[in-house]
């Protein structure tokens, strides 16, 4: 019974949405979004079923259910449900909708993908989706939305172009360890193709020095756009990352380390520096966001299991933060408050939520006992844990840096300058609220989510 | 026995019902539960004192992948510190602040902060103390910022960049501690036992970054430029808070330093040469100060440099006399900032230069700010005597006459005090105009203050008796 609720409720639940999206298209209707909430919260369902019963098994060739696919297809879900919350305020629902739809079976693709091809369809179809909806809030967005298509446009071609030279290696597309053509062995075309994959993956998690593109596109598109991109977009091009070389990769790990190593260093340097000289905090928190990516590449870097659970566990810690600033910013945002100066005085404008962001922005600097810190936690001690010394101190340099950004922000909110209170809406409450119980809950008490992921880690790499 | 755990459960449902209950009740919730978890503390103490195993500790499984689990420890030196907690604690809340500005956050903030320097206190494990350090320093960070004055947002953001430089330090001390422990654990007492096997280079990588850690948060000579400002620009209950509490979370990292890492004790002359350095400079650099705020700002800070002296001995006499020092030290500056935060409640101002004959208007303020210099001074029967008195045995024993150098910079911040006392407080051919008549509730904390400093000064084996 479980069983087959698992095995035909998830490519049903996937193309239900995507039929929903298109069936009930009308512009400016807000119903559908419901439809689209419900088939999550389902899609959370099965999930959760399937993790539980502990099934590993590989339907049509493509989709892989096993523990940690199963999970990720839970955490989705809740993410995309909360960027749906947060698009309630859309000028254009419908159509929003429907590319929403096409977005999340694109994420619910990669997340489930056993097969190298389907994932990169589904990255396409994400990042597709993605620039049409940058484009949906009028003439102005035209540039970001175009920049964000070109560039993952160019992605895409490197991705198929590294699949291609893997052939004659592989007997198959599957996301399964190489098989190894012995004659081949050590050639150095494999280790380009290697590369290669590592640039194409880089474009959309943000990785130096392929996220030029990432603080335009994050500040010109609207507000749970942007939360989407941050929240979702990036963390599945990171489980692509992980599938691509934990499982396709395997053998290659310990060669590929100091590559990961070295970008991630370079990212963390660049968002944080970048970001400390920002003035607009949407701006801001793109540049923190690309730090975000460098911290959760050093448990990519370090490659044991333990990295790996502190990676997946950034991973998820980082949306929940992200979805629940970037929605602040966004309402805050259509009030005209931009800028770290226009946040004076937010504590009084409005208690909760000034507190909530503060709570949200120290848990991204990584200060206990919250989320981030967690997840900081996990990464520089499988850092430290596996010899690389010089990678943990750089990463806590990083996040010494990051204070001082983090910091101003709250510095400012903390003024007592008089100006008339606030009040937002019950979409941008409830996902505060949420993303605030997320990070304070778990950073209180990480012990179940910690032994949910290495369970599921443990089930694939 | 479960006093720990059941006291910051206390005060944690204090700050719930103070955050829900209306803003009038903010003040009574807030005193009525810091006032159980000062019970309890008490409880505590005569439980301990009264001839029972004190070396006790109290374990609840938290993370078990690291091992970690919340682990209290009952000892020398974690009682008679969270005393120290819970009286400033409550002095803090009944007086610190008079209109109750802001009295929800103010309040919750105080009792926050209570609850985490007694569990920072009595942390058994690095994890734990890591954890209680930073909420701490962003309760601290909020008094500042949100409740402060004057030049505030600066001063908190210079607070909030050296404080968390200091966590970020911590954090890797603790991560290498953890991973070249050849017992991998978080364990303060398994790392006691076993931190001879560290390889001697990677110990004094722990030990540096972990002892400039602590010198921020005292604060010692080099690493002090945070303090000034940010003592005297957050609330009344901040400052006292600050200087009485927070300071003591760097002095007792680098008394737990001492005990777990041998090859600190190998660097105690140096560590004593950056005592002599920051009291000296304290002491000088108080002298030329208007602002009250500031003048006791330093003489924490000569303070620190004592009690750092004490630890660097390391010797029966100087470790008790450091344990003591910082609660005499502790009750003394939370004393002083209290009767200076009233002072500027009634007069509109901090500043030596405008204030004359306090006495006359405020004697209550007047006589406590004169019983806090006795009490920072080291005047036989406060507390702050016995503590001179056990860290300079101490360290004539460890390092001979160099050791009382220290003792020297007293002299200095007892002259430039006693200066002020005479020029602001007693001297009353002109008295200054009173802006606010209203009087607050601070009569009560400096009862329960001096109470307590005459009490551990007159009977010492209180807190000795636990060794």
């Amino acid at each position: 019974m479980i069983h087959s609720i698992v095995e035909y409720g998830i490519p049903l639940i996937i193309l239900a949405m995507v039929t929903g999206g298109f069936a009930f298209l009308r512009r400016r209707d807000r119903g559908p979004m419901a439809l689209t909430g419900l088939f999550l919260i389902i899609a959370f369902g099965i999930g959760l079923l399937a993790f539980h019963s502990g099934y590993d098994f590989v339907e049509f060739g493509i989709l892989r259910i096993d523990g940690f696919s199963s999970m990720l297809l839970s955490f989705f879900a809740i993410a995309l449900l909360l960027v749906l919350m947060l698009a309630k305020d859309e000028e254009e629902p419908g159509l929003f909708n429907m590319l929403f739809c096409l977005a999340a079976s694109g994420v619910f693709f990669v997340v489930l993908s056993y097969s190298l091809l389907s994932l990169m369809m589904a990255i396409e179809l994400i990042s597709a989706a993605t620039a049409l909806m940058v484009l949906n809030g009028g003439k102005k967005r035209i540039e970001p939305a175009v920049k964000l298509f070109v560039i993952s446009t160019v992605a895409i071609s490197v991705f198929v172009f590294a699949v291609v030279m893997i052939m004659p290696y592989d007997l198959s597309f599957a996301i399964a360890p190489l098989q190894m053509n012995t004659g081949l062995v050590g050639s150095s075309l494999i280790m380009l193709a290697a590369v290669l994959f590592v640039v194409a993956l880089a474009v959309e998690a943000g990785l130096f020095p392929f996220n030029i593109w990432m603080a335009d596109v994050y500040q010109g598109a609207q507000g749970h756009v942007t939360a989407l991109l941050s929240g979702v977009n990036k963390k599945v091009a990171f489980i692509a990352i992980l599938y691509v070389f934990f499982v396709v990769f395997a053998g290659y790990t310990k060669v590929l380390s100091p590559l990961f190593e070295l970008i991630a260093i370079l990212t963390m340097f660049f968002g944080n520096l970048v970001a400390m000289v920002q003035k607009d905090v949407k701006r801001m928190l793109a540049y923190s966001s690309i730090s975000q990516a460098g911290y959760i590449l050093i448990g990519i870097a370090v490659g044991t299991t333990l990295g790996l659970d502190a990676s997946l566990f950034q991973i998820i810690a980082h949306t929940f933060m992200t979805i629940g600033a970037f929605g602040i910013v966004m309402w805050l945002g259509s009030r005209g408050i931009n800028t770290v100066d226009d946040y004076k005085g937010l504590f009084q404008r409005n208690g909760f939520m000034g507190v909530a962001f503060a709570i949200l922005l120290l848990s991204m600097a990584g200060v206990p006992p919250l989320m981030g810190f967690v997840g900081k936690f996990l990464l520089f001690s499988s850092a430290i844990g596996s010899g690389l010394v010089a990678l943990a101190v750089i990463g806590i340099i990083n996040s010494f840096i990051s204070i001082y950004y983090y910091g101003k922000v709250i510095v400012s909110m903390a003024d007592r300058t008089e100006k008339g209170s606030l009040h937002p809406s019950i979409g941008v409450i409830a996902v505060t609220l949420i993303c605030l119980l997320v990070v304070l809950v778990v950073g209180l008490y990480p012990q179940p989510l910690i032994s949910i992921l290495s369970k599921s880690v443990l089930s694939v790499f | 026995m479960i006093f720990f755990p059941a006291i910051i459960l206390v005060l944690f449902l204090g700050i719930l019902s103070v955050l829900l209950l209306d803003k009038r009740f903010s003040r009574p919730a807030a005193t009525l539960f810091s006032a159980i978890a000062l019970a309890i503390i008490i409880i505590m103490f005569v439980y301990y004192l009264s001839g029972r195993t004190a070396n006790y500790s109290e374990t609840v499984q938290y993370i078990s992948a690291f091992g970690i689990s919340l682990q209290f420890f009952a000892n020398g030196f974690s009682v008679p510190l969270s005393l120290l907690a819970g009286i400033v604690g409550l002095a803090a809340i009944i007086g610190g602040n008079p209109l109750q500005e802001k009295g929800k956050v103010a309040n919750s903030l105080v009792l926050l902060f209570e609850a985490t320097a007694i569990g920072l206190f009595a942390s058994g494990n690095l994890f734990l103390f890591f954890i209680f350090w930073d909420i701490g320093v962003i309760a601290a960070f909020f008094m500042i910022s949100y409740l402060g004055d004057g030049n505030h947002l600066n001063s908190a953001k210079i607070y909030l960049l050296y404080s968390l430089l200091a966590s970020a330090l911590l954090l890797f001390g603790i991560l290498m501690i953890y991973f070249y422990t050849p017992i991998r654990s978080f364990s303060i007492s398994i790392i006691e036992a076993n931190a001879q096997m560290i390889p001697l280079g990677v110990q004094e990588v722990i030990f540096v970054s972990l002892l400039i850690a602590f010198m921020i948060k005292m604060p010692v000579f080099p690493f002090h430029s945070w303090m000034q400002s940010a003592y005297s620009d957050a609330s009344t209950q901040g400052s006292m808070l600050i200087a009485g509490l927070l300071s003591k979370f760097g002095a007792y990292g680098i008394l737990l330093l001492f005990l777990m890492l041998p090859v600190a004790r190998t660097y105690a002359p140096y560590i004593l040469i950056i005592a002599i350095a920051s009291a000296f400079y304290a002491a000088l650099n108080g002298i030329r100060k208007d602002d009250l705020k500031r003048m006791a700002a330093f003489t924490s800070m000569a303070e620190s440099a004592v009690i750092l002296t004490g630890i660097a001995a390391f010797s029966i006499f100087g470790l008790d006399g450091a344990v003591y020092g910082m609660l005499a030290f502790g009750l003394g500056i939370a004393l002083l900032f209290l009767s200076i935060g009233s002072i500027e409640f009634m007069f509109g101002s901090k500043h030596m230069s405008i204030l004359n004959g306090v006495v006359k208007e405020a004697a209550s303020s007047a006589y406590s700010f004169l019983f806090g210099v006795f009490a920072a001074t080291g005047v036989p029967i406060t507390a702050a005597f016995i503590a001179d008195l056990l860290i300079f045995i101490g360290a004539d024993k460890s390092f001979g006459v160099l050791g009382l150098i220290p003792l020297f910079s007293i002299i200095i911040v007892g002259a430039y005090l006693y200066y002020a006392i005479n020029k602001s407080f007693f001297d009353t051919e002109s008295s200054v105009e009173i802006v606010r008549y209203e009087t607050g509730h601070w009569n009560p904390s400096y009862a329960l203050l001096i109470f307590s400093i005459l009490a551990l000064g007159i009977v010492p084996s209180l807190i000795l008796g636990f060794r």
